[in-house]
This record gives structure tokens, sequence and C-alpha cells, in this order.
């Protein structure tokens, strides 16, 4: 005989399920089932994962759902058809919108409506009452029922060993419903009941200790054999047939959903494919004036019949429709991704790159063999993202559209707090344990810390919260909203799968996540946001305003000597991509001479490489210090562009399917399993496949190891060749507006702050030693902006804005604008023009009154005593200030203005803190990091600046870099780590650090390596400066912990720190 | 006089754990989902750690640090503790929260020998109790308190003095809220005298009327007052004896009035007498005592007095007793019963009478013979009651009727012979106490896990099962059925 579970409650209903879809999949395989269910509560969340677990597994699978109602007992529904699984996900849809996120509030009315084509179970009360038998409502419940889905309903019967099971079953019987023998699942095996436990404990926010009977009284509810579900119910055998019976009508299957793709992306009759190569020919006439070359040409034509025979012209007609909405709106944006590369994406305006100056064969990533979606992400500006998605939701509506959801997965800190939690441990000690392991990438318990945290890992209580924490890690948690991944089909998003609301107004997503709707076919855009295409934006706007040229990302003049000199120097603050301080220091070794020396450049300094010792080999073969030379003959096809050595996150890819036979699918699946760190023990098994493959093929061991440890590091900081290419052109065109219009530049980082690695003072001093003048704010000349103002035969000056002044708002800054028909002289003017109280006190705190004559402390003297200005009738008389005697306050000296204007702005124009001691520092014997240079290789030297960034990279064994700015420039420092546990204290606490270290020369590179640390604060202190606690000083936030090497940066301290947070390198 | 006690907290855990001391340790509290240091002692000052830095950055400079969690009303505890200690020095103290005790020293100084000593003195005795204090001694509250913060710590201010000191010290001493201050701050005013002389209008405008009060308190023009620590005293009464006291009579008489004047007193204060001792000091220097307990609080001196009455053969009066004290150990406040204008006899439990017999009970049978059951959330069945012995407490939870439960169970399942069919089917008959019993009916399983946090072991199936003479019993088998071993059987309690 055979029986099909029908009541399965998986992890995705949150804090319920004790088991993963796929494990109740792959058991209920192992038992011979004839079909499962997975019934989650009022969520379809898990069920493409069960899904395609049971394909592999051999078990029919049904998918279905819990319907939980506010005002009558919950049914378990199943679809029969495809109708009928449409009608499911248009009631949970309207379950999901009614409310809030993460819940459904769904009524009994609702399922009438949509009760066609769906078997319903009717689950009874867990409790029978006094006479041992339901209660009269439920019995009501079941009489309104019957009348509306009389033939579809059946009523769940489980035997859970509560003791009354015989009574409840012969109640049950007694219904006049037809009975389906269920078990009411929650886990897999009978061992996750100790988890189970704990999730209950979490979702009720209480400990193992006083949850008491809202836990389960047994373990019963896991998947039994068939021959025991069978004795269970020896009394009801029609119980199990029915359950056979049911499964059996249950037609509907997951890869029954057929994506179509949106039919608006078409004009005048033409079908996709026609009109994608109309577009195509006609963008290729464009993009090339002179004549469309002969291979461009073919390329197009082998790209199109590909796109035909995969059938894909309207996922590029889609895309082509959102940049085109974009260019309308005057929207930068930018196309990468594997398909992006293509000829087609160029001609269709997705992409700027010229793929004529590339040997990128887009169907060499995209081949047949790889038969899933393509590919295309388009970053847009940052700030005008939302535009665009709601661009989207009005064509296509939001039935039609969503965005994917992303399921957030318990990880080891999350599960440890949790389980923690819940098993009663005192703060403290999660805390400890949760800072026992080193890194995401080896998410497991390491015994020898717990010990050193002064932590018995044999203890009986300690032992079980990390087995069921590690039993924990990976489970959902929530639902959250994909960064911009958007599904858009044809006929209603609701036939597809239910629709919610995100935590975002105005956004609605679907369910399932990217891996699921890939798994079923779905196509989905990326629609991301780029803080450098605001930044370019801005700057074009700029230039065209101020020097009257209209450039585009596509009109920049390619190859310029210059430009590429600029980078060479490392001269690349703000610079998208290479203005990291690993950038910065290898820009001057790769000397990138060409656009893909930038490609490089860009991809070169990242984990993946890095982490697989890719970097210097290829340098080593860039100077020409070793032949290039490839390991095998078949590697050269895929080496040959960056001189043997594996860069490109495809090449590993590739690498992995030349020389060690891996498949298409194996390979991707190698780089995802490392993506995906719930792969413990997976990962080894890879890596000797991969090992073993290559060293069949004759490649060396220590080759293959290295490929593999690249993989491993892609897996998780991919960047695909195109991806680089696309990063490349974003470079060099910032590059090309920093050399060229260093003042725009300057004005436009400034304006879409936050962004990149800078802060605001550092891309100001850079801007001067470009050349231009900076102008500090002030209310009668700046704007909410940065402005460029004044011609100075070389740039114009920059006019610092009032959104560089901390807590100042725009609507403030505009009242003030607004009002400046003519120059203010008073503060009373500026608070009659509508400037609250607030915002004056800040402008006061930014010494923007200096036209006014008023220096800061003579402004806030005036502040206090607008709040008591003449108002009502007697608005516009003089205030009772103008009557007071003058008063004479204390004098303030510079660098007591120059430490507020850090406060305020992050930055001063007046002069460099450091300038105020540096006769002190010049007496220690310290030189100014302008000397370093002068200094020589192997010097050893004094020198001391504020911090800028501290940081630790994850890849740099412990060793941390430290960047010290002083009046003249700045300094980069290596501390190594015994060094760094000596003296972290000082490099914690310091805002004016001296060191002491030698020099190190290499080309254009100048580092010193750090041998002794001096916190020089105290000088600060000895300015006469009226602050309670001396001059709060601390430039940067960039620390680090040791303990958590994976976040590989902190945020510093607290209020009494300053200024510029230092953004951190990755 | 002004006592500041700057590392209050910590320094009360160094007393605590001594192993603490000279290690920098801190308190931490949780604010909006950090964890923010609210205190923190020298050593850890010393190192940079200050009070409003998170927790995380703190340990990232000192990787040793101590942390603790805040105590919540802990320092007012403490202070309270310290001031009423202090009220050897002075019958005024005041409590200022949350670092600081006010204490009223006129005309008390000369005792110690003139201010410097009596300060002195103050100053060492609470250091040898493990607090570091700054003393400041000055006409008004508001310069005391100054100084102690702000001027060094034992200054002592010539009387007249004060409000020149004042002026040397910077505008934080004036006890000003944060806003007001970081007003003064940018406009540069670092000392108080610096603007002391400015036009009180001007001032008002700029800084609100906060400042102008604060320096008119300050120089005594404005009369601060404090409200002064009350220590309470012990609930004890004494009765000394004229003659040695030998009889029964003459104890009964003792205790009853003993009992009057604490009852009294106890029913003033809204309280109510829990547990009582008596102590009998004899004239051969032999201290006996007895007690008394009750299941609610009471003032019934009637009652309480039953209570000891059947104590009095207990103890032995030797040559007699000359000195009585009773004392109240544990007290409980106690609402006045509101006067019922109808009788109403539900809720037995409420009721004094059924206390009161109890007590009578208890003290008859002396201790544990009467228990009160509980329910507990716990499925298990041996945790599923509690015994207690008060008559207040209200149950955790509900009494649980949906499953039934025997009226008996033994504190100790005891082992039966069965016969049974497999695998979960109930006995056919059992073996109890050489008694055999067909069972006739039954119910089950339910099967109980054990709660795997608390103990390891096997679950239980419980059958319900009914003998031919109609008697009820619960039953039950240890672990699941297995096939290979034969499993074994346990009575565990009788239905009615």
């Amino acid at each position: 005989m055979s029986y099909a579970e029908l009541q399965v409650t998986s992890n995705f209903s949150f804090l319920r399920g004790g088991s993963h879809p796929e494990e109740l999949a792959e058991q209920a395989a192992a038992y011979g089932y004839t079909a499962i269910a997975i019934t989650d509560r009022n969520t379809v969340a898990g069920l493409v994962r069960a899904h395609i677990a049971a394909k592999r597994h051999g078990v029919r699978f049904i998918p279905a759902c819990r319907l939980d109602l506010a005002d009558g007992p919950s049914l378990l529904a199943y679809p029969t058809s495809k109708n009928g699984w449409e009608r499911l996900c248009k009631l949970l849809t309207t379950g999901n919108l009614r409310t809030e996120k993460g819940k459904c509030e769904l009524y009994v009315r609702d399922v009438f409506a949509c009760a066609e084509d769906l078997k319903f179970i009717l689950i009874p009360p867990d409790t029978l009452n006094e006479h041992f038998d339901f209660d009269g409502s439920f019995k009501k419940s079941i009489d309104e029922y019957k009348q509306v889905i009389g033939q579809h309903l059946y009523v769940a019967a489980a035997c859970t060993y509560t003791g009354d099971d015989a009574k409840r079953l012969f109640r049950i019987s007694q219904l006049n419903i037809p009975m389906v023998a269920t078990n009411d699942v929650h886990y897999h095996s009978d061992s996750r009941r100790q988890l189970q436990d704990v999730l209950t404990c979490v979702r009720e926010k209480c400990t193992i200790h006083t949850a008491g009977f809202r836990l389960n009284k047994n373990a019963e509810r896991f998947l039994k054999p068939v021959s025991e579900m069978q004795r269970l119910f020896r009394l009801y055998p029609e119980a199990i047939a029915r359950s056979v019976e049911i499964a059996d009508a249950c037609k509907f299957s997951l890869d029954d959903l057929k994506y179509i793709y949106p039919e608006e992306i078409t004009t005048e009759g033409r079908t996709p494919q026609e009109e994608l190569i109309y577009l195509t020919w006609k963008g290729a006439r464009e993009r090339f004036h002179a004549g469309i070359p002969d291979k461009i040409r073919a390329t197009i034509e082998f790209e199109l019949e590909f796109i035909e025979r995969k059938n894909y012209a309207a996922y590029f007609l889609t895309v082509h429709d959102l940049v085109r909405f974009a260019r309308s709106k005057d929207i930068l944006c930018q196309g990468r991704g594997s398909a992006a590369n293509s000829v087609v994406c160029y001609c269709l305006g997705v992409t700027s790159v010229d793929p004529s100056r590339f040997n990128l064969l887009f169907a060499r990533f995209m081949s047949d063999a790889r038969n899933e979606p393509p590919d295309i992400d388009v970053d847009f500006e940052h700030e005008r993202r939302e535009e665009v998605i709601q661009y989207i939701y009005d064509k296509y509506g939001r039935d039609r559209a969503g965005i994917v959801a992303t399921v957030t997965q318990e990880r080891y800190k999350g599960a440890i707090r949790d389980v923690g939690k819940a098993m009663g441990l005192s703060a403290d000690t999660i805390s400890r344990l949760s800072g026992t392991v080193w890194s995401y990438s080896s998410e497991t318990f390491d015994r020898e810390r717990i010990i050193a945290n002064g932590l018995n890992p044999d203890d009986r209580q300690l032992a079980k919260v990390l087995e069921l924490t590690d039993q924990l890690i990976g489970f959902p948690r929530q639902l959250g909203q994909h960064t911009g991944g958007f599904v858009i089909t044809q006929y209603k998003l609701t036939n597809l799968c239910p629709i919610l609301n995100a935590r975002m107004e105005n956004r609605t997503c679907i369910e399932w996540n990217k891996d699921d709707i890939e798994a079923l076919g779905f196509m989905k855009i990326d629609v991301l946001a780029l803080g450098m295409l605001t930044c370019i934006r801005k700057a074009f706007d700029l230039v065209q305003q101020h020097y009257g040229t209209h450039l585009t990302l596509a009109n920049i003049p390619q190859d310029v000597t210059g430009v590429y000199d600029m980078i060479c120097d490392a001269d690349t603050v703000g610079v998208f991509q290479i203005e990291s301080r690993a950038q910065m220091s290898m820009l001057p070794r790769l000397k990138p001479r060409e656009f893909y020396d930038l490609v490089i450049e860009v991809a070169i300094v990242r984990p993946g490489p890095i982490q697989g010792d890719m970097v210097h080999p290829y340098l080593r073969r860039r100077d020409g210090k070793e032949p290039v030379e490839f390991p095998s003959e078949a590697l050269r096809g895929i080496l040959g562009r960056t001189k043997g050595v594996p860069l490109f996150q495809e090449q590993a890819m590739e690498i992995a399917i030349v020389a060690a036979d891996f498949t298409h699918t194996e390979a991707d699946e190698l780089r995802r399993s490392m993506a995906t760190f719930k792969a413990k023990g997976k990962v080894s098994v890879l890596r000797e496949k991969l090992v073993a493959g290559m060293m069949k093929n004759g490649y060396t061991e220590e080759f293959a190891g290295r490929v593999f440890k690249q993989i491993e590091g892609f897996g998780s900081y991919g960047f695909p060749e195109s991806h680089a290419i696309s990063f490349a052109l974003l470079a060099y065109i910032s590059s090309y507006l920093k050399w060229r219009y260093p003042d725009v530049f300057a004005a436009a980082l400034l304006n879409s702050q936050p962004m990149g690695f800078y802060q605001p003072a550092q891309i100001v001093i850079d801007a001067q030693r470009h050349g231009v003048d900076v102008l500090p704010a002030d209310v009668n000349h700046s704007a909410w902006d940065n402005t460029l103002t004044g011609f100075t035969g070389t740039s114009y000056a920059l006019r610092l804005g009032f959104r560089q002044i901390k807590g100042m708002n725009e609507e403030s800054a505009h009242a003030i604008v607004a009002a400046r028909n003519q120059p203010y002289t008073s503060m009373q003017q500026l608070q009659d023009a509508g400037v609250p109280q607030e915002a004056i006190e800040k402008l006061a705190d930014a010494d923007a009154f200096r036209s006014l004559g008023m220096d800061r402390r003579n402004a806030w003297w005036e502040v206090p005593a607008l709040q008591d200005a003449p108002t009502g009738i007697y608005q516009g008389q003089y205030s009772e200030s103008a009557t007071e005697p003058q008063m004479q306050l204390p004098f303030m000296p510079s660098a007591e203005h120059v430490f507020e204007d850090y406060a305020v702005t992050g930055l001063s124009l007046k002069a460099h803190p450091v300038s105020f001691v540096r006769e002190k520092l010049l007496m220690l014997g310290i030189t100014s990091t302008a000397d370093l240079s002068t200094a020589g290789d192997g010097a050893t030297v004094k020198v001391a600046g504020l911090i800028l960034v501290r940081q630790r990279p994850g890849t740099a064994s412990g060793i941390c870099f430290i960047t010290i700015e002083d009046e003249r420039g700045i300094a980069n420092l290596v501390v190594f780590r015994k060094l760094f546990d000596k003296y972290r204290k000082e490099i914690l606490q310091s805002k004016l650090l001296m060191v002491e270290g030698k020099v190190q020369v290499e080309g254009k590179v100048i580092h010193v390596v750090v041998q002794r640390c001096v916190n020089l604060n105290k000088l600060f202190a000895d300015i006469p400066i009226t602050g309670h606690n001396g001059p709060a000083l601390t430039l940067s936030r960039a620390d680090e912990k040791t303990d958590k090497p994976d976040e590989r940066t902190i945020t510093g301290k607290t209020e009494n720190d300053v200024f510029y947070k230092g953004r951190n390198f990755r | 006089m002004y006592i500041w006690i700057p590392h209050l907290l910590t320094d009360w855990l160094e007393v605590r754990k001594p192993e603490l001391r000279g290690r920098p340790v801190i308190i931490r509290c949780r604010q909006h989902g950090r964890v923010i240091i609210s205190a923190a002692n020298t050593a850890a000052k010393k190192q940079g750690i200050f009070c409003g830095m998170t927790e995380a950055d703190a340990k990232a400079i000192v990787p040793g640090l101590q942390a603790f969690d805040e105590i919540p009303g802990k320092e007012a505890q403490l202070l309270n503790a310290i001031g009423e200690w202090c009220i050897r020095f002075t019958p005024t103290v005041a409590v200022d929260m949350p670092d600081g005790l006010i204490l009223d020293m006129s005309g008390c100084a000369h005792l110690w020998g003139g201010e410097e000593a009596y300060l002195k003195d103050l100053h060492t005795r609470l250091h040898n109790r493990g607090y570091d204090t700054c003393i400041a001694i000055a006409d008004t509250i508001g310069v005391a308190w100054a100084m102690a913060r702000f001027g060094g710590n034992g200054s002592i201010i010539a009387p007249q003095q004060h409000t020149a000191a004042l002026l040397q010290l910077p505008p934080q001493a004036l006890r000003l809220e944060e806003a007001v201050l970081e007003r003064l701050r940018k406009v540069g005013f670092r000392r108080i005298a610096q603007f002391a002389g400015i036009k009180r209008a001007a001032l008002r405008r700029r800084f609100g009327d906060i400042l102008l009060q604060r320096m008119d308190e300050a120089t005594g023009v404005i009369l601060e007052t404090i409200n002064p620590l009350q220590p309470i005293a012990a609930y004890e009464e004494r009765l000394a004896c004229l003659e040695p006291i030998r009889t029964a009579t003459g104890i009964s008489i003792a205790i009853q009035k003993l009992l009057y004047q604490l009852c009294t007193r106890l029913h003033n204060e809204g309280k109510g007498l829990r547990y009582a001792v008596l102590r009998c000091y004899r004239v051969d220097h032999q201290i006996i005592s007895t007690e008394i307990g009750t299941h609610r609080s009471s003032v019934n001196t009637d009652h309480l007095f039953k209570l000891f009455e059947l104590k009095i053969p207990l103890l032995a009066p030797g040559l007699g007793i000359e000195l009585f004290i009773l004392e109240a150990t544990i007290v409980e406040d106690m609402p006045p019963a509101q006067e019922a204008l109808w009788r109403i006899t539900t809720g037995n439990m409420e009721s004094a009478e059924v206390a009161e017999l109890i007590d009578r009970i208890t003290g008859k049978i002396s201790g544990a013979g009467i228990s009160r059951y509980l329910p507990q959330e716990h499925y298990w069945p041996e945790r599923a009651i509690k015994a207690t012995r008060s008559l207040q407490e209200k149950p955790g939870t509900e009494w649980r009727c949906d499953r039934p439960r025997p009226t008996q169970l033994l504190a100790n399942p005891e082992p039966i012979q069965v016969t049974v069919p497999v695998p979960d089917y109930p006995p056919m008959l059992f073996i109890y106490k050489s008694q055999l019993h067909n069972i006739k009916k039954a119910d089950g399983p339910e099967r109980i896990e054990r709660e795997w946090w608390l103990e390891d072991g096997e679950l239980r199936d419980y059958y319900t099962v009914e003998d031919e003479h109609g008697q009820r019993y619960w039953l039950f088998r240890s672990g699941a059925y297995s096939g290979n071993r034969t499993s074994e059987w346990f009575i565990h309690g009788f239905f009615a």
C-alpha cells in the first residue's frame, strides 16, 4: 500500500518548522511515499526548493499551502490544476497586500471566493472539550465550509500520541467529512525535536525553561515510514487511501508554470525578434558613424541568431525599454553582466563599452550548454533609481511586475544568539561564543577559541547550544527584498506566485528568490543603484553649464595620455573603483596605459586573485621579469589576454571545464557552493575533484590548488571580465573628469556624498592640490549644493554648499537662497525669511556669517537671542539685542576655529590642525609627510598626522594599514600584526599619531613600516581650546576588532568623536 | 558638605570582588539596542575608556576589560546605605542622585575637632570601606557640589568665601544641562567669572532662567532645601522585667504585651507579620528563643498569641527570664481589608480564618505536614506540580483540564508486572503489590518525552486503565516499544 503526506510544515513557516524543504522531500523519497506536499503557513516561499529536491530524489511533489484564517479553522489547500494554483496565489496575494510585510490576513469569505480547482483539508482543533467532543463553534464552521466547498473538503486526522488519539479519530470520523490521514509533520526526523523546541522559544520570546506548554509534548511530528502510518490508522484504512487519492487528484506541478515575456516591448506589430533586429541595426548605424565594420556586422548576426535560437529577444527588449526610459529622463545608466558585453547591447545603448575594441564573445559565456536565462544588471544613478522602479510598476502594473525576494538565512552570529537566548545563556556568554568564530568562510566552532574564551565546550548545556546552533545555521529567517531584481510577466504575476508588500513604501515583491525563479525559468532584470553614476551625471551637468560641452558616457575622449599619466601616479582620490588604498598602491606597479589595463587593474585587487596568489605572477610577467607561459596549450585561449594568469572569474571557471573536465553545470555549481557558506563539507569534495581532474590532465598540483583557492575567493567577491570592463569604463570616465575638470569633479563628488572612500575633507584637499580655489560656505554666497563660481584662468572656484554643514536640512537651505534677493545684513533677516532657529544655529556653527562681519563666536552670541525677537504686530521692529551694550566676547584663536570647522563640516579651509603643532613636532624631530620621498629607501623616520583610515583586510594576515594626514599630505603606514597587538591602544585611541619606522620605496609607492607608535593627543590638548574634553578630533571611525576579522573594519567611537567617518576600504 | 563618589558602582563591585581591584572594570547598560558603558573605574578610565562609549569599542582598546551588567536602582540603594551610615556624622543626610550625598554638618564639626578633621575622618572611613570620594565643604549646596567636583578633593571654603570660589570654576560647576553648557562653551566662557558680571537680562535671553537660578542657588540668594534620609527602625519590641519571670503565665503576659505593642506599630504602618522571633534573656545569661510563622501577614494579636501559646511549654525559664525581645523578622505589606457589606463565602483561600487555622495546625504538627500544590508548566508529571507553603502565591499557570490526571500521584513510580500485546496497545492485566488487576477498559497512549534540557532518559507512554472493580490507575511504559527488548512498566497514580 502507499501513502502521501499532505500536512508538512517546513522551516519556511518561520520559527515553526524544524527542517528544510529539501530534507523533507529527500526523507519522503527515502520512505517511498507516493507524494509529499509542503503546507507552510500562508506562504509558498519554500515550495520551489522542495520541488527541485523532490525531482532529484524521485518523489512526486504537491505544491500547497496552509491557510490560517482570521475567522475560522485553518485549511490546507491543494491546487488540482494550474487554474487552482492561480486561485491560490491570488488568495494569498489578497491576504498579503491587506496588511504589512510578514503577515497575511485572510478570511473565510476570501477562501470561498477562490475555491475553484482547489482541494481543502480542514484542520480540527488540538483538543477535545470536557465531553470528549469538538466544540460547537468548530462544528458550525464545518457546516459553513461544507456548504460552499462540499465535495472538495476533507478533514485531517493525525495520531500524535496525545493520549486521546482514539477518541479524536472517532470524533473526526463522525463529522461526515472524508477523513485523511496526515502526521502534521514539522521535521523530517525526530532528532530535530530539540531544534524545533528552540525555534518555538525564539518565536514565543521565552527560554526553554519558561516555555512550558508552548512546546510540544513529544517528538511525534516527523515523517514516519509508510507501514507505521498504516498501523496508526489501522482502524481507518480509508484515511490512508484517501491521502493517495487526493495526491492523485492534484495534477498540478510547478513545472507547469510557464513564464511569458511581456508584450509591450514591441512596436508596429513586430514580433520580439523582429523588433530586436530592427532596433539593433538601427542602433548599430548610429553607433558606428563611419559604417559598420564587417567584423561587427558578423558578430551582430551571430548574436541575433543565437538570441533567436534561445528565444531571448524579449529579454533584451525589456532591458532596452528600461534604458530608453532612463535616457529619456536623463538618468545615467550602464549595463553589466554576462550578456551585457554583446554587440547587441552596445547597439541598443545598454552599455557604452565599444565592443570592437575587445575580443569579447558573449556567446562564450552564454554557450548553448548553459541553458539558463541571460543576465544583464543595469546600474542607475542611486538618487534616481526609484524613478526607474516606479516606471516599471507603472508601465506593467503591480500585478505584473514584482521585486524578487531574498531569503535571509540564519548565520552563525544570529544562530548562536537565538539558540543561546532560548537556552537561557547569559548575554556575555553569547557574545563570547559569537566571538569564537573567525569568519564566514569557516562557520564552525573552534574548540581552542572556545576554551580561550573561558568556556568549557564539554559542558552539557554549552555542547547542546553548539550542536543546535550548527543545525540552525542556514535556516531561513525572513523574506527580504532583493536589491533590485524584477520579474515582469505578460499576464498577471499572481498566476505564478503570490505578491507581498515590501518593507519599503511603494514596493511589492514576490515570495521566491532568485534561485527559485531561475529554477523555474523566469526572467529577472536587475535594476541596481550606483553612486558613481550620480556623480558622473552631476559632473556632466556642471560641465554643460560652465564649460558648455555636452558629455555622455559614450563621447568622452578615449585613450587620453594625460588621464593615464594621472592614474599611473595614483592620483585617483574619488575615482571610481581605483581610489582605494590597495588599488592606489597597485597603480604605479601596474602602470595602466590603455583601457584593458584598467580592466585588469579593477579585477586584480580583489580577494579572488589575491587569495589565489595571482597578483605577483601577473605583475612580474607584465614587467617582463618572468616569461609568459601557459600551463598547457589548451589554456592559451583562455589565459592569453592575461599573460597566462587567471584573473577573472570566468577564466577560473573555464579552467575547471577545460583542464579538470568539469561540465558547465558543475563549474557553475562549484562557484555557487563557495558563495553559499552553508555548503560545509561539500567544499573539500569539490576541491578534490578539481585538483584530481587537473592532475589527471597533467597540471601541477600547486597550480590546481591556486586555481581552486581563487575560485574560493571568487565565490563571494566574484568579478567576471564583463563586470570589470563596465567598471573600468566608469573608472576611466571619472578619471577623465578629474583630470580635465578637477573643479567640476570635486563639486559633483561632494554633491553625491555619501559615496566612495573619501571624506569631504580629502576631496577638498585633493581639489586644492589640483589648483582649484575652494571658498567656504556662506549665507550670502552658498546654495544647498556645492557650486562653481568665478573662473580663475584654469578652473572655476568651488563654493562649498550648505549640504556640507552637519545637521543642516535641505529645506532651510532653499529658503535662504529663495529669500536672498539682496545680500543679508543681519541674522534677523534670515529668521524673517522663514529659516528655523536650528538651521541658523548650524550656520553659526559652520562660521557661515563671515560676510555679515561676524565670526562664529559673535554669531553664537546672537543666535540664542533670536528666539525672543519681536513677533506678531511688532515683527520687523528692532530686537532687544540692538539696544544691548556691545559685548566683548573672549577671543577665538584660529586653532579653535579650525577644530570647530572640523566638527561641523568635516573640513576646514583655514588651516590643517596639524599645522598648529608643527613647531613642536619639529622639535621632536618629526618630519612632514611631504618629506618622506626625499628620505630615501630604508631610512628611519618619524612622522605624525591625523589618522584618516585604519584597516585590516582579511587577506593581509593581520597587517594593519593606516593612512595619516598632516598639513602637507598623507603617509601610508604598515603595521605588522605583532606590533599592532603591542600598540593597539595607541593606534585605536590616537587622534594625532606619531610613528617611527622605516621608509620603504617601491617605485612611486612609499610606505612607512612602523616600529613604534606614540599617541600625541596631548599636543592638541595644549592648544587653548574651549572644549571641555580638549579638541574632539578623531578623524577616523575606521577601526577594527581582532576577534571579528570578517568585519574588516568597525565603526569607531561615539558622539565625542568627530568627524569624518573614514570610509573603510574593502 | 558634599560627598561625591565618582566610582560608586565600580567601587562597590570591587568591594564585593576584591580580585577586580586595579583591573579595568566597566558597568554596561543597553540603550536603543547598543551596549553603552554607564560606569567605569579608575583603571579603565586611565586606559582611555569613558562613560557613553560602546562596549565593543572599549573592548577593542582594552581586551581584558571586565564588564558587568547594570542593576537598575543599584545607585539609589547604595547611596541610601552609605547615607544611613553617614548619619553618625550628622543627623541630616540627603541623597543626591546619581553619585553624591549632601550632609548638613551645621554644629557637628566641633565634635571631631574642626572641619578639617571631620572631613578627613569621613574620607578615611569611606576610603577604608572601599569608596573613593571627593568631599568639599561650603556655605551653599551649590558651591559644595561644585567644589567637590571641580575644586579638588578636600576643599573647605571658608564662610562667606563661597561666591569668590565659585567664580574661578568652569560653567559645568553650575549643574546645568548639556545644551546650556554647549552655548556657554560656544561663546567662549570658560570661567563663571567671565559672565557673572553680564546683565541678567542679556544672560536670560540667551541661556534661559535656569542659568540665573543656578547661579543664585550657588551664591545663596535662593535657598535650596534637601530631603533628608530617615533610617527605618527594626520591628523590635523589648520588655524588661523587674523580677525574673519563671511561670508560664508570666511568659504569656509578656508575650501578649509585646505582641500588642508590635502589632499596633505594624498596623499603623500598614504592615503585617509573617515571621517573628521571641528571645528570652535568662538570669544565667542563657538566651532561649522560639519563632512562629504565619501563612499570610497578620496583626491579629489573639491569633499570633495562640501560635506562641503552643510554644510556651517548650521554653525553659530556668532561674528566670529578665528580658524579652520580640522581633518581626519578616514583615509584609498588608493592604487594608475592605469592610464587606455582605459576607461572601466563596474563595476560602482569601479568608483570614482559613489562614489562621492552617497556622495553628502547622504550629501543632510542627512543619512539613501541610503543603499546597500549584500547577507548573511542565508536561513531565513529576514536575507538573509544585508544593508551596504560601497561601497567597498565585499559580503561574492555569490547571490543565484537557487530560485526565490521577488524584493521587505517587512520588516515585512503582514497577508492576504486565501482560501486554505489542506494539503499543494497553496492558491486559497487571500485578501491583502482589495483587492481580484485570484491565477492562483503557485509554492511551499519551506519549510524554523527557525535557531534554533538564535530563536525558526514556520517554513514557501513559495509559489510563480501569480494572474489573471499576478502579482506575495511571500506568506507563518506560521507553517506546521496540521489538528486541522487554519494556519496563510502572504505576504512577490512582484515580478516584
